[in-house]
């Protein structure tokens, strides 16, 4: 079904922009390295082919005029979320562009900005290549090249998005989100310590897996409480 | 960032100066040897690296500009404020505090920069972020932020959603140290770029100051650019300087030239009309007037274009003018103007007319131009537009100034006038038996307000003539 295409090729977008947003955030930081310009390359050249799949795929479907009105508004919706999408992808590579060249790596002019973060973020960059884990080793001089390439893809994209614009005409405030405010909060992923291992009751939607956990800790302290007072009636 | 509309064409968007300057001290205090001296922050479990504390900031800026610690702190306190270094323990307060508060340095991307404005779509992604994060408390106007940007981008609301989710999952891949390092940085970014209200916002330009030179970042510096600098300069070297010890005589000079006749400063007379609701002060000082004010006359005195520009002045130098036979002078200015703000239409003919009346041999009222003038004007007779006679204007002009104006000055005929000039009167005010206002019927704002008994302000006393 294409729709259902389109949404996962846009899914796929949609998490390589973030992972190449979170990528950049560290660039000109402590934790640039040449490896992570490498992640870096890595992660647009994904992006960009997933961009134009995507791109085929939708403007394929909606210059189609014989696409019924409920089919085209949900392609609409699709669309400007792609657009959405690719803009601020090309806002990150235009910012990774000035950024790469302000704190060339391979003859540094300023030393980078000691910000705090230390660790490796190949994990970002596995997880945007969809890929269980990540080992790069880059070159020395391997920002140079990277960043003349750089500048031809931010280039390319630009002109990407123009042909769309060009292609396709959605008028924005015709596209209504589906989604109402706050509705992150009805579906969120359990994220931080709120998914602490409690005894008590959590109400009605509770998960079966919390409930046996809970009744099986309670068992073994039960026990434990057991074996020390035995203990101590024994001593 | 950025993904908002692009900049109005013409004006491309530039980094301010004073950011750049920022960027460059906050770059030169990452030195390894002569930089400001790390320390690490620890946390339960983890430790991250790469904190400063507040003195050691006042400390190196000091040395290293050799400047007062006064001044040391306002520039810190600059940085903090700006969101190059945000604190620790306070995240909220951007503040600057030189003891042994920890602080730490903000990543590149996250600097604050008028290159890079900061987007609606990226702060409404942030937003969802930290809804989801803290399980829906936002700060109060976080949420009419949220809100608003709701309805203001409705349309790429999925969008939102979906990277504010993808980059929260993104972020989980890396260690908890970093995490929290980077929520931090967007943390202050956001408060620098969307401060809670009350408090000032950094990045405010006032009118006018957008435009600074642009910059763009130049990958390839090549010839032209190079030339292009060099013109510049030399340009901007040749420009004309006024020391501001001259400037700021000729200022003073001003003030104390016009003072007297600037209605807010002194006061005027008869009566300020909105004030007190009588307008014999419009009507006496009206641009076609029999009886000019003595003020008026005065500044005839002061400059040969205040007497040019007032009718009722050029009518009188007119007449002074014709008794000493040198009326076709002004005559002439008065067509070369009208010629200037004219039609478009009139311009041919216009020129005609000047001409066989003011500049051909043999004129009725010949107007003497040198020569060289002559020459050029005659050249451009040839294709009449509406400044060919600029030239000769300007010639005539210098000639009344120079020659006929101070002899306008010394003349009977001036004097006369000024002796015939009145002040007007104030006008007689109802005499209140209770009140004690100001002789001046209408006092400068810029005068401290003189105090009045509370019993002449309950009192039906709000009326006419008085102040």
């Amino acid at each position: 079904m294409a729709r259902e295409e389109c949404k996962a090729l846009l899914d796929g977008l949609n998490k390589t922009t973030a992972c190449y947003h979170h990528l950049v955030l560290t660039v000109g930081g402590s934790a640039d390295s040449q490896n992570l310009r490498q992640e870096l390359q890595k992660t647009r050249q994904k992006a960009q082919e997933l961009a134009v799949s995507t791109c085929a795929r939708l403007t394929a479907v909606l210059r189609d005029r014989g696409l019924a009105a409920d089919e085209r508004a949900e392609f609409e919706r699709l669309w400007v979320a792609f657009s959405g999408c690719l803009d601020l992808l090309e806002a990150d590579m235009r910012r990774a562009l000035e950024l790469g060249a302000a704190f060339p790596l391979h003859a540094p002019r300023r030393p980078l900005v000691r910000t705090g973060v230390a660790g490796a973020s190949s994990g970002v960059a596995a997880r945007a290549l969809s890929t269980r884990s990540l080992r790069l080793e880059a070159e020395g001089d391997f920002d140079v090249a990277d960043l003349r390439e750089l500048e031809r893809e931010v280039l390319q994209v630009g002109e990407m998005i123009d042909n769309m614009e060009m292609k396709v005409n959605v008028p924005r405030w015709t596209v209504q989100a589906r989604q109402a405010a706050g509705a992150e909060l009805l579906s969120t992923v359990s994220a931080g310590p709120s998914s602490v291992v409690s005894v008590e009751e959590r109400g009605g939607g509770c998960d079966p897996r919390k409930a046996l956990a809970a009744i099986i800790f309670g068992a073994v302290l039960l026990a434990a409480v057991a074996l020390a007072v035995c203990v101590a009636k024994l001593s | 960032m950025a993904a908002g509309p692009a900049p109005p064409p013409g004006r491309p968007r530039a980094q301010m100066p004073h950011l750049r300057k920022m960027e460059r001290v906050v770059v030169s205090m990452q030195d390894p040897d002569q930089g400001v001296k790390m320390r690490s922050q620890r946390l339960l479990v983890t430790v991250i690296p790469h904190a400063v504390t507040g003195s050691d900031v006042v400390q190196w800026l000091t040395q290293k500009f050799c400047i007062s610690e006064e001044e040391a702190r306002h520039l810190g306190a600059a940085l903090v404020q700006h969101g190059y270094i945000y604190p620790l323990r306070d995240p909220r307060s951007l503040v600057l505090r030189p003891d042994e508060t920890p602080y730490r340095f903000q990543t590149p991307y996250f600097w604050t920069s008028t290159l890079w404005p900061a987007a609606e779509l990226d702060y409404a992604i942030y937003l969802a972020k930290k809804n989801i994060r803290k399980q829906g408390t936002l700060v109060d106007y976080e949420k009419e932020c949220y809100d608003r940007l709701h309805t203001k981008i409705n349309h790429a609301w999925d969008l939102v959603l979906m990277q504010a989710r993808e980059q929260l999952r993104a972020a989980k891949q890396r260690r908890k140290g970093d995490r929290l390092v980077i929520a931090c940085q967007e943390q202050t970014y956001w408060l620098v770029n969307r401060p809670p209200p009350g408090a000032p916002s950094v990045l405010e330009q006032g009118p006018g100051r957008g435009s600074c030179a642009a910059s763009r970042v130049h990958m390839t510096k090549s010839a032209d650019f190079y030339k292009q600098e060099i013109e510049y300069c030399r340009r901007a070297l040749g420009r004309t300087r006024v020391k501001s010890s001259v400037c700021l005589e000729a200022h003073l000079s001003f003030c104390g030239q016009r003072g007297p006749h600037d209605p807010l400063v002194s006061g005027c007379l008869p009566s300020n009309p909105w004030i007190s609701d009588d307008d014999a002060y419009w009507v006496m000082n009206a641009p076609t007037v029999v009886a000019p004010t003595k003020l008026r006359v005065e500044r005839w005195g002061f400059s040969f274009r205040e007497l040019l520009e007032d009718p009722v002045g050029r009518a009188h130098f007119m007449d002074f003018l014709g008794k000493e036979f040198s009326g076709e002078n002004l005559s002439f200015w008065e067509a070369c103007e009208e010629l200037r703000y004219g039609a478009q239409a009139q311009v041919p003919t216009l020129v005609d007319a000047v001409y066989q009346q003011f500049l051909a041999p043999g004129a009725a009222r010949w107007v003497n131009i040198d020569s060289r003038t002559m020459e050029r004007t005659l050249e451009g007779l040839r294709q009449p537009h509406r400044y060919v006679l600029d030239d000769a204007q300007l010639h005539i002009y210098m000639l009344m100034k120079k020659d006929s104006y101070p002899r306008f000055l010394k003349s009977d005929m001036y004097k006369g006038l000024l002796a015939e000039a009145g002040i007007p009167l104030e006008t007689k005010k109802r005499v209140f038996p209770f009140s004690r206002r100001p002789r001046h019927s209408s006092p400068s704002p810029a005068l401290l307000p003189t105090p009045v008994e509370p019993t002449a302000a309950g009192g039906p006393g709000g009326g006419d003539g008085v102040a």
